[in-house]
């Protein structure tokens, strides 16, 4: 079975090498008959490489080893289910999960593309076929996941213990997809310019993509973030870790290009920047890569640490460099049709918003690369982490947060101030009536206060369009209330499925600004018996149980849980020592509620029967994971097809009647 | 400024929104000068404060930690000194440079980079690069705004809320064949 996934990972490379060469000289000589079979050939790559790909999962179940790959990440006292996660613990996996992924989305994408894409869709074919051709070369010739042992080993290595938590089944295999996923926009992009049509022709399959995209990545950071949190036993989801850094860069960039494609597709302008931003999210996905599969940096999250590095980076200089020779080669082509009407309009604000993101997004590539630099040139050790990033994207953040409140308020084309205060009147109200609160309840610290106005500033402007809508319609048509907001939504679904990704994003601001600024931490040691308070809460260490299994201890404490003086709850937050890997991972212990989780978790077996426990208080962090599901909601809605044409130009939404038109 | 009414000219209002953010700001100030002012006396630590400094310290034997997010040995000793050297009365600041001294830990085990010398680039960058981008992209739209019109100042009827109004049912496509996908 193990020769059968071998010898398809060969073919799938034979199969990528010929739809890329195909689509290129097919479309070079005029060639249908050759267009059509490279186009083919994409279609048959799926199949080979899900062949490949089962017959790995097969030996993981069996336990085939003889395959250095399983040999190296499962054993025999690992549960089935952990195939799944085993499967892309280590780079070979990964790559294949990775090649086998891109052949999904680029069969999907060729086989939907819309008509305007088709006499361009062999160059965006070869595009994707090159990158897939990237990976299986690499798989086949650097780090096979058939590879045999010189002789089978009677146990495995097994599975990381950091792994093995529910989070790990949808985080990677979201976010690596997310990263690669990043190529098919951007062949839709590269094939329009290669073929000379890189004016509208694009953007419905690039907007479509990109925000399918963009969910699966924000999914994958998501779900990453949950599981620092229950399994690293800090008690925080987030520290801009390297590899953190390097999958958060082409979300952000991609955020900036799921907005700005919006004007191009309403508007007729930012045809050049688009183009722009979507080289750029694709260099940062190369870059991801490049740090996940064998970076430089040290990281807590890479597990596929290798000798890889050389060739990713190869191909993320490849992969910025060649497109931006396209770029300019084609440079006359990207002429805007529409011009500017005033700077106080939908179009500049989405302007701000995208150059803000690029902003986060450099000021984190600088923060990475700054230690390189200062190592190279003033040969100093300098660390950038935590601190660093918080202060600087903090506030660019906030005013991220705030365009996002005022930004939809403002039409296409012109607004004119007094409308503009009109419709920023119940927002503003109620942001400054959140200020007046805060103070009140003795909420002081000024990022907070304002983080929460802002959070309060969005959401209002959301719910008044929403209940004016809804009102409007029942007043016209006379929908109920229900029914007319159903209607609303399904109307224009682009934006109100926006706003709907906009309310996450205040949930998840709203758990990162509670946890970052009012989070309470203390670390203890208690005997069995003894009792430690934190804010309003008080624990009882009751005891400790020791579990044996074959491939590890767990250590489970028993603690109790009083609030006021009241008994609340018995809970066990575990800590495991691993001898094969010599490392213990822990499991918190986590009341959440909509106001706040409390969080325990041992950090230490003592051996005279102590335990160091760490405990937390952190409000509104149960928002953050609230915020996945619905943002994917909003994705839905934002991407769900429409029965009219899609793309339809703005004649006059503007608030004001235009002079010029 | 007592006797506002909300019916008051906008200009009225504006002055009152003004005057309560300014009465605002100042209460946050205020706040932050009595926090500032609570620090320690000597003999016992701040536990805010210790846990502040456990994170701009990194672990200088794990991948990319803070010393608060790791049990191995070496954070739990920085962990306790960072205590005891704030317990002897030492500032945030006493405490970074006795880490980051060349004699012992460098500036590498600082989470930040120093705001000193070569290093104020770390921190300027960002802001220049945000400024420049800001700049350059308004400064480009300008250049791409319609050469003809008459720029911002669109002469106002009295009652402006309506063509507004009925642009916003417009956009909330009441008329769905015309306005579908907006975005």
């Amino acid at each position: 079975m193990a020769d059968l996934g071998a010898a398809c990972l060969w073919m799938a490379l034979a199969l990528a090498t010929y739809s890329f060469a195909a689509s290129v000289a097919g479309q070079l000589r005029g060639s249908p008959t050759l267009v059509d079979s490279g186009r083919k050939a994409s279609y048959v790559l799926v199949v080979v490489l899900l062949v490949s790909t089962l017959s790995l999962v097969q030996s993981f179940i069996t336990r085939d080893f003889s395959l250095a790959y399983v040999a190296a990440h499962s054993n025999l006292a690992m549960d089935n289910i952990y195939t799944w996660v085993a499967f892309y613990a280590g780079n070979e996996g990964s790559l294949l999960y990775i090649a086998f992924a891109l052949s999904v989305m680029a069969a999907l994408a060729i086989w939907l593309a819309p008509a305007s894409t088709r006499p361009t869709l062999p160059w965006t074919v070869a595009t994707l076929m090159l990158i897939e051709v990237f990976f299986l070369a690499v798989m086949g010739f650097m780090a096979n996941p058939f590879q045999k042992l010189p002789f089978p080993v009677p146990d495995g290595q097994g599975i990381n213990p950091l792994l093995t938590h529910f989070g790990m089944f949808f985080h990677p295999p979201a976010l690596m997809a997310g990263l690669v996923g990043i190529s098919i926009p951007f062949a839709f992009a590269l094939g329009g310019l290669i073929g000379g049509r890189a004016g509208d022709e694009w953007i419905d399959a690039g907007r479509a993509w990109g925000v399918g995209i963009w969910a699966l990545l924000a999914s994958g950071l998501l779900l990453g973030s949950w599981w620092a949190y229950t399994i690293l036993g800090w008690g925080g989801f987030w520290f801009w870790d390297p590899v953190e850094n390097a999958a958060f860069m082409p979300w952000i960039a991609l955020t900036a290009f799921v907005h700005s494609i919006m004007v191009q597709k309403r508007r007729g302008m930012f045809r050049m920047w688009n183009i722009v931003l979507i080289n750029v999210a694709f260099g940062f996905a190369l870059y991801g890569m490049f740090m996940n599969r064998g970076g430089p940096v040290p990281s807590v999250h890479s597990f596929g640490a290798s000798t890889l590095g050389w060739v990713f980076l190869l191909f993320l200089a490849f992969g910025v460099i060649v497109p931006l020779a396209i770029f300019f080669w084609r440079y006359d082509l990207m002429r805007s049709a529409q011009r500017l009407d005033s700077m106080l309009s939908r179009e500049a604000a989405f302007l701000i918003n995208n150059l803000l993101l690029l902003g986060i997004a450099f000021a984190t590539l600088w923060g990475t690369v700054y230690p390189l630099l200062s190592r190279l040139f003033a040969e100093q050790e300098i660390t950038v982490a935590r601190p660093f990033y918080d202060q600087v994207n903090g506030p660019l953040m906030l005013a991220l947060v705030l365009l996002m409140g005022v930004g939809p308020l403002l039409p296409w084309r012109r607004a004119n101030l007094h409308s503009l205060r009109r419709a920023l009147l119940l927002p503003g109200t109620a942001a400054l009536a959140t200020v007046a609160v805060l103070l009140a309840v003795g909420i002081r610290q000024p990022y907070a206060v304002v983080g929460f106005a802002l959070c309060a500033l969005v959401t209002a402007s959301i719910l008044a369009e929403w209940t004016r809508g809804t009102l409007a319609r029942r007043r016209s048509v006379g929908d109920n209330f229900a029914v007319g907001f159903v209607r609303l939504m399904m109307a224009n679904r682009p934006r109100y499925g926006g706003y709907v990704v906009h309310l996450a994003v205040v949930m998840v601001a709203l758990g990162v600004v509670g946890q970052s600024f009012y989070g309470v931490q203390r670390d203890v040691v208690l005997f069995p018996g003894e009792d430690a308070s934190v804010g309003d809460y008080r624990v009882v260490y009751v005891d400790t149980t020791a579990l044996a299994f074959a491939d590890r201890t767990e250590y489970r404490a028993t603690v109790e849980v009083y609030r006021d003086g009241e008994f609340l709850d018995v809970i066990q937050p575990q800590r495991t020592f691993h001898p094969d890997h010599n490392m213990a991972s822990t499991r918190a212990a986590i009341r959440s509620t909509p106001v706040e989780d409390f969080y325990v978790v041992p950090s230490e077996n003592r051996e005279d029967g102590a335990v160091g426990f760490r405990i937390l208080v952190n409000p509104l962090v149960w928002w953050m994971w609230v915020a996945g599901p619905v943002m994917i909601l909003g994705t839905v809605i934002a991407l769900w097809p429409s029965r009219a044409p899609a793309r339809r130009p703005v004649v006059a939404a503007a608030a004001m009647p235009s002079a010029a038109d | 400024m007592v006797h506002i009414k909300l019916t008051a000219a906008p200009v009225r209002r504006g002055v009152f929104l003004i005057v309560v953010t300014l009465g605002m700001l100042a209460v946050l100030a205020s706040g932050d000068v009595v926090r500032a002012q609570s620090d320690g006396e000597a003999g016992t630590y701040d536990e805010v404060e210790a846990q502040a400094i456990d994170r701009m310290l990194m672990c200088p034997v794990c991948p990319a930690q803070t010393i608060d997010q790791t049990e191995v040995p070496l954070a739990k000793q920085m962990r306790a000194q960072v205590r005891e050297l704030l317990a002897g009365g030492a500032t945030r600041r006493e405490v970074l440079a006795w880490f980051s001294a060349p004699e012992r830990y460098g500036p590498g085990v600082l989470a930040e980079p120093p705001r000193s010398g070569l290093n104020l680039i770390a921190w300027v960058v960002p802001g220049v690069i945000v400024a420049a981008a800001l700049a350059g992209g308004l400064l480009t739209l300008r250049a791409m705004r319609r050469p003809t019109g008459d720029g911002d100042s669109v002469s106002e009827a009295p009652d402006d809320l309506q063509p507004y109004l009925a642009a916003v049912d417009r956009d909330l496509a009441l008329d769905t064949d015309t306005e579908r996908n907006d975005g």
